[in-house]
């Protein structure tokens, strides 16, 4: 399975930088060094392939859908609101966003929490450190 | 010598101007806190609180980032000992016997000592990088870019034998993290590659997202699959100076460890990763009762605490006088150094003498400091531990999220962290460790650049590597090296050292 995933990778890596040029080796072109590691990783992806055919396999530890989705989801929704409305909604929409992916969770908890660090945050880096991130521009206009 | 002590009072003189001693507390405390964070090891701490340092100058950046580092890391070892979750590799030995100490109504003893031993190899590590930083910078002067190149490929190859599960398996994590350094614009040429059309990608992968990501958001998703399982020792953690019987009989231990780091850090290859598990090895054969092992020896706790602590120091050394980075931590330091306009390298320590000597300086003032800080805020930690998981890293999250924004203030590297967080997850999943992966993407920019200009100089031969006797000495043993770690003989006890290990 691994070996079917770098396999993978490998291939994908070649096929991007197939149209680079490759140069010589004593004036090696960008192309280069991109092309002979995506072999190399095929290669060794394939080896692992064999080996693995061989021997009994470890089965797969499971892999869980709810918290992946929900904590990268969070990331990204604190990447999609910190610029336009700021740390004041994007941290608490991580906070809630994310606490969902804990089989544990609880509302008024989290809000609570969500309120704390936000306010926690904005006194330590806007105010304390001065760095330049948005607190909450539609409101206050920074 | 008295080149030494005229050095080390310059940067006495340095790393005790009122700011610059704020700094370093500053350091300390907030990496402590962070890093007693079950599940946040010092890369993930670094990466964080990087932006912390923007504001400040070059030499106070680098202190504090210091601080940070060496707080991180005796953050890790106070939750290795209070609820055996070790932060990382190097704590992994300490939450043996450390946690077992805990059980048994002896947690302030064991926080104790891990505090003195690791002031003691701090101490000793700091006077080691003050002796020989400056030899081997002029030696550094000397390698070409073929030396360069095989010094690294030994770094890698030491990478691959000290990584956890299978070599071939290492290996392939090392070519993958040497093909995602070469995403982005070409250093020679300028020509974009593999950038799969995003705008972003030019600069190459961040390395801060990159770490981030993989040892962040990676292993929240990670400690989320399984459930906690964590106890915390009860409210009172007890006496927390060890008694003098303890200190006599930690004392062999200590010194023995403090040496075996101080060698091991230095290796390129995240040696220093080595250090406490040789250093517990050691103390189990050349003790009376080796049983008393696993159960709560103190040994057990001084050893690999003070050998993690002066391998985190003298890791330092490549980094300061070669340029080279030998762990991720060190990359990171790279990656700030960037930031403040300074190329690491020999060249720091002869054109910014203030800057190289106030940090190793500063390395035992920030030692120090951790004893008193840790000392009296054990208390704080305990409680602070008892915070569940399920808040833990929503808390966590956040502080990630506005620490990668906070770097170069663009929000695509939110989402770049994002995605490696899954591709770390997916890796994991797979038993694919990402540490070495890190490494050769560490070393990858630098190592291309080598090669090219090696080859360039020798007209494209590959014979440059061999006939240049340094180049060919260092490539040689980086070979032996794999192909001992492969003979089924070593490859069995390897593992079975691994398995002892977990």
């Amino acid at each position: 399975m691994a070996g079917l995933v770098v396999i993978g990778m490998a291939v994908f890596a070649f096929w991007q930088g197939a149209d680079l040029p490759i140069g010589t080796l004593g004036g090696m072109g960008p192309g280069m060094l991109p092309r002979s590691l995506a072999v190399l990783l095929g290669l060794l992806g394939a080896l692992l392939l064999v080996g693995a055919m061989f021997e009994a396999g470890v089965p797969l530890e499971p892999l869980s859908i709810r918290g992946p989705v929900l904590v990268l989801g969070a990331v990204v929704a604190f990447g999609l609101t910190v610029r336009p409305y700021g740390l004041i909604v994007a941290g608490p929409l991580a906070i809630l966003i994310s606490a969902f992916a804990s089989e544990e969770v609880r509302w008024a908890e989290t809000i609570v929490l969500g309120a704390i660090m936000t306010a926690f945050c904005i006194g330590l880096f806007k105010f304390a450190l001065g760095l330049p991130i948005p607190l909450a521009p539609w409101l206050i206009g920074y | 010598m008295f080149d030494l002590v005229g050095n080390l009072a310059l940067g006495f003189a340095v790393a005790l101007s009122p700011m610059n001693l704020a700094l370093a507390f500053l350091g300390c405390l907030v990496g402590t806190l962070i890093g007693v964070l079950p599940g946040v090891g010092p890369i993930a701490t670094i990466a964080m609180l990087m932006p912390l340092t923007l504001k400040v100058d070059p030499t106070g950046a680098l202190i504090m980032l210091a601080g940070i580092y060496y707080g991180a890391q005796y953050g890790g070892s106070t939750t290795a000992i209070l609820i055996n979750v070790p932060g990382e590799v190097t704590s992994v030995m300490t939450a043996l016997d450390g946690h077992a100490m805990a059980r048994n109504g002896q947690a302030g003893i064991a926080l104790g000592m891990a505090a003195i031993a690791s002031f003691f190899a701090g101490t000793v590590a700091t006077l080691v990088i003050a002796a020989i930083g400056a030899p081997l910078t002029k030696l550094a002067l000397l390698f070409g870019p073929a030396e360069y190149f095989g010094l690294m490929v030994l770094g890698l190859a030491l990478a691959i034998v000290l990584a956890r599960g299978s070599v071939l398996k290492a290996i392939i994590m090392v070519v993958f993290g040497l093909l995602l350094s070469t995403v982005g614009t070409d250093l020679e040429t300028g020509q974009e590659r593999l950038m799969l059309g995003i705008a972003d990608l030019s600069d190459g992968i961040d390395f801060a997202v990159l770490a981030m990501g993989l040892f962040g958001i990676a292993e929240i998703l990670r400690n989320l699959d399984n459930p906690e399982a964590r106890n915390v020792v009860g409210g009172h953690v007890g006496r927390l100076l060890p008694s003098l019987m303890d200190l006599r009989r930690c004392f062999g231990p200590i010194l023995r460890a403090t040496g075996l780091g101080s060698v091991l850090g230095i290796l390129p290859g995240n040696g220093a990763v080595l250090a406490p598990f040789a250093s517990y090895t050691l103390e189990k054969k050349l003790a009376d009762d080796p049983s008393r092992f696993g159960k709560g020896a103190i040994e057990g706790v001084a050893g690999p605490e003070a050998a993690n602590n002066a391998g985190a120091q003298t890791a330092f050394i490549p980094l300061l006088t070669l340029g080279i980075p030998p762990n991720a931590v060190m990359a990171l330091m790279v990656g700030a150094m960037t930031i403040h306009g300074i190329i690491p390298g020999p060249q720091i320590m002869i054109k910014q003498s203030n800057l190289f000597w106030g940090m190793i300086a500063s390395m035992w003032i920030g030692n120090l400091m951790l004893l008193v800080i840790n000392l009296p805020l054990v208390g704080l930690w305990v409680r602070l531990l008892k915070v569940p998981y399920r808040l833990m890293f929503t808390i966590i999250l956040v502080f990630c999220c506005i620490g990668i924004y906070s770097i170069n203030n663009n929000p695509s590297d939110v989402y770049f962290t994002a995605f490696f967080g899954l591709v770390g997850y997916v890796l994991i999943k797979l038993g694919l460790e990402p540490a070495p992966m890190l490494l050769g993407f560490v070393l990858g920019k630098l190592m291309e650049e080598k090669l090219r200009q090696a080859l360039a100089l020798s007209e494209g031969s590959f014979l440059t590597f061999v006939e240049r006797p340094v180049s060919a000495g260092l490539l040689v043993i980086a070979f032996a090296i794999i192909i001992i770690a492969v003979l089924p003989a070593v490859n069995k006890k390897r593992e079975a050292a691994f398995q002892s290990e977990m």
